[in-house]
């Protein structure tokens, strides 16, 4: 490569990064603000205009929100709703899903697309019939009330991405394992989920964020205070005349949290659960 | 075969029979398909129903009788102002969001496609605002664009931009600007991340083919990567449109429709007719209008998803 080459392909690089980094930049300075909002001390808080660096650093916020807020109930009961919900999602998701892959049987077409339409209804146009439905259920104001929901518009992608993963599992290992005198049962669990980990893992994870983040259900279908997921909990401390901001970000920050520890972790899976179906290899 | 015989052949008798044999030798599939099949029946299902039946009724949440009206909630929509001008808040604010999504998600993946180290860390980065409760994010663009405490506000009296704080939310000309906003930071990861899957299933050897025959950077965009990108970009825009069109959450933390319902979409007036004025029957006419316009978004979300030959 001559010199110059060498210099234009140095010369992209430094623009690639420099997009790169300046649109990061976007995308995370309203994390800043979270962040250094809570940092300050709540007169400087409501300094006008904002304090763009705190002057005075300090984490009091973070000992107060424990006896100002419920932050840890709130927390505990977003994870008891994405627990239930994986659990539910799955246990529908995994038999359908298996069928689909390994049977060829009439109606099946229209089971997948039925699915896929579902997929499509979205919970907020549903709402005033799910209303009509929980509260006949007598799952009003209990954990299920949510966790029914949120499996009905989670099951859809779990049931696409696990059909999509059996039908590359070649049917010769399941054949053997028969031959050797496994129950379905035995070759469902031993030898096929075993090898769908990566699309259990996406599926798993992407019910859970789903089951996390959502405040429309609880907001609907929950009016008892302590079983308030984080989101629903923010929510109840946007007052109506005066907004306890402080606690408010600092509940906020807590309660990403556990997410962003889970996108550490699993960040691959992730996106592969997003980019499934919608990018045809 | 003989006549007698071909006639018994398709007696009902028969024909059940038949069916009877299907049945026994699939039921398995048909057992393992059933709890989803159901669950869905009754949990997705019959709330369309009861959705479409409650539209005909006067139901107000707070009483227990409903009175039958036809449709006379459909006709008190379409003759009322409010509704027109969801439509056009509605048409706004998914054509507005969505070519935000697009540009900027675009934009990002298309850095993101080369030799780039720290690739992952980028990746997990732009990932973050997808993946944490929309209500959440909702509350800090709140808290961003607040008249007197506001970041972006500091910023633009810093730059000199402006002279005093002014209130974006707070004003029914600016709201649906700074709720967009939010919307497009929610929704700018996932554009990202498909579009950047879509580059990477691109050969090669057409850029370097293209390379060969002398073609500049942004005719290769032009002739290669777009063509390329098409049907990945029409799947992720869809999506895109039909998850904005009912996004709830952002918009009812952020303004909850106001001020002076500048905010409101159709999916915010039907969960504030329904519950905050408590009238289920109106709710649910307005419901059914979202159906019809969520179907014509499916239909072509199908039509798409199948067209590539996908086999079922």
């Amino acid at each position: 490569m001559t010199m110059a080459g060498h210099d234009r392909s140095g010369l992209r690089k430094v623009r690639i990064y420099g997009v790169l980094i300046a649109l990061l930049g976007i995308m995370m300075f309203p994390f800043y603000t979270m962040f250094t909002s809570t940092i300050k001390p709540s007169q400087e808080m409501f300094n006008s205009p904002a304090t763009l660096f705190p002057q005075n650093p300090t984490f009091e916020a973070y000992f107060q929100v424990w006896t100002q807020t419920d932050v840890l109930l709130w927390i505990g009961n977003s994870f008891l709703i994405s627990l239930g919900t994986v659990a539910l999602t799955l246990l529908l998701a995994i038999p359908a899903g298996y069928s689909c892959a390994r049977n060829d049987f009439v109606g099946k077409r229209t089971f997948l697309l039925a699915v896929l339409v579902v997929q499509m209804f979205a919970p907020v146009v549903l709402i005033v019939g799910l209303f009509d439905v929980i509260v006949q259920l007598n799952f009003y104001n209990t954990y299920f009330a949510v966790i029914i929901p949120a499996a009905a518009f989670t099951l859809p992608f779990n049931v696409w991405m696990l059909y999509g993963y059996f039908k590359t599992i070649p049917i010769e290992l399941e054949e053997s394992a028969r031959i050797d005198g496994a129950s379905q049962f035995q070759i469902l669990t031993k030898i096929v989920l075993p090898l769908t980990k990566p699309a259990l893992v996406a599926s798993i994870t992407y019910t859970f964020l789903y089951a996390w983040n959502r405040l429309l259900f609880v907001l609907t279908f929950l009016t008892d205070s302590s079983k308030y997921n984080v989101p629903r909990g923010v929510f109840s401390m946007v007052g109506a005349l005066q907004t306890d901001w402080r606690m408010m970000l600092t509940v906020s920050v807590i309660g990403i949290i556990p997410l962003l520890i889970l996108f550490a972790f699993l960040e691959e899976y992730i996106v592969s659960g997003m980019t499934a179906g919608a990018v045809k290899e | 075969m003989g006549i007698a015989e071909q006639y018994t052949e398709n007696t009902p008798d028969s024909r059940y029979e038949q069916t009877v044999g299907y049945l026994r030798r699939n039921y398995r599939a048909y057992l393992l398909i059933a709890p989803a099949a159901l669950f869905l029946l009754s949990v997705v299902g019959y709330p369309i129903f009861e959705t479409f039946r409650l539209s005909l009724y006067r139901a107000p949440e707070s009483a227990t009788t409903e009175t039958f009206i036809g449709f006379q909630h459909y006709t008190t929509i379409l003759n009322s102002q409010i509704f027109y001008q969801l439509v056009w808040q509605t048409g706004r604010w998914v054509v507005v969001s969505v070519f935000l999504k697009t540009t900027l998600g675009l934009l990002i993946a298309l850095h993101l496609k080369g030799d780039i180290k720290g690739r992952k860390f980028f990746r997990t980065g732009f990932l973050i605002p997808w993946g944490i409760p929309y209500a959440i994010s909702a509350v800090v663009f709140r808290w961003m664009e607040h008249p007197q405490y506001g970041y972006i506000n500091a910023i633009l009296l810093k730059l000199g931009v402006i002279e005093q704080g002014i209130g974006i939310l707070g004003n029914p000309q600016t709201a649906w600007l700074g709720v967009v906003v939010a919307d497009a930071w929610i929704g700018t990861p996932f554009m990202a991340i498909i579009i950047l899957a879509g580059l990477q299933s691109i050969p090669d050897q057409l850029y370097e083919a293209a390379a060969v025959d002398g073609a500049e950077k942004w005719h290769q965009f032009r002739y290669v990567t777009l063509p390329q990108l098409k049907s990945v970009l029409l799947i992720a825009t869809l999506l895109s449109t039909i998850w904005t069109f009912v996004s709830f959450d952002v918009i009812w933390t952020m303004t909850g429709g106001g001020p002076i319902n500048s905010t409101a979409t159709l999916v915010i007036w039907i969960f504030e007719t329904a519950f905050a004025q408590g009238n289920l029957g109106l709710g649910a006419a307005y419901s059914v209008i979202g159906f019809a316009i969520l179907g014509v978004f499916a239909v072509v979300y199908l039509r798409v998803y199948t067209s590539g030959g996908e086999e079922l």
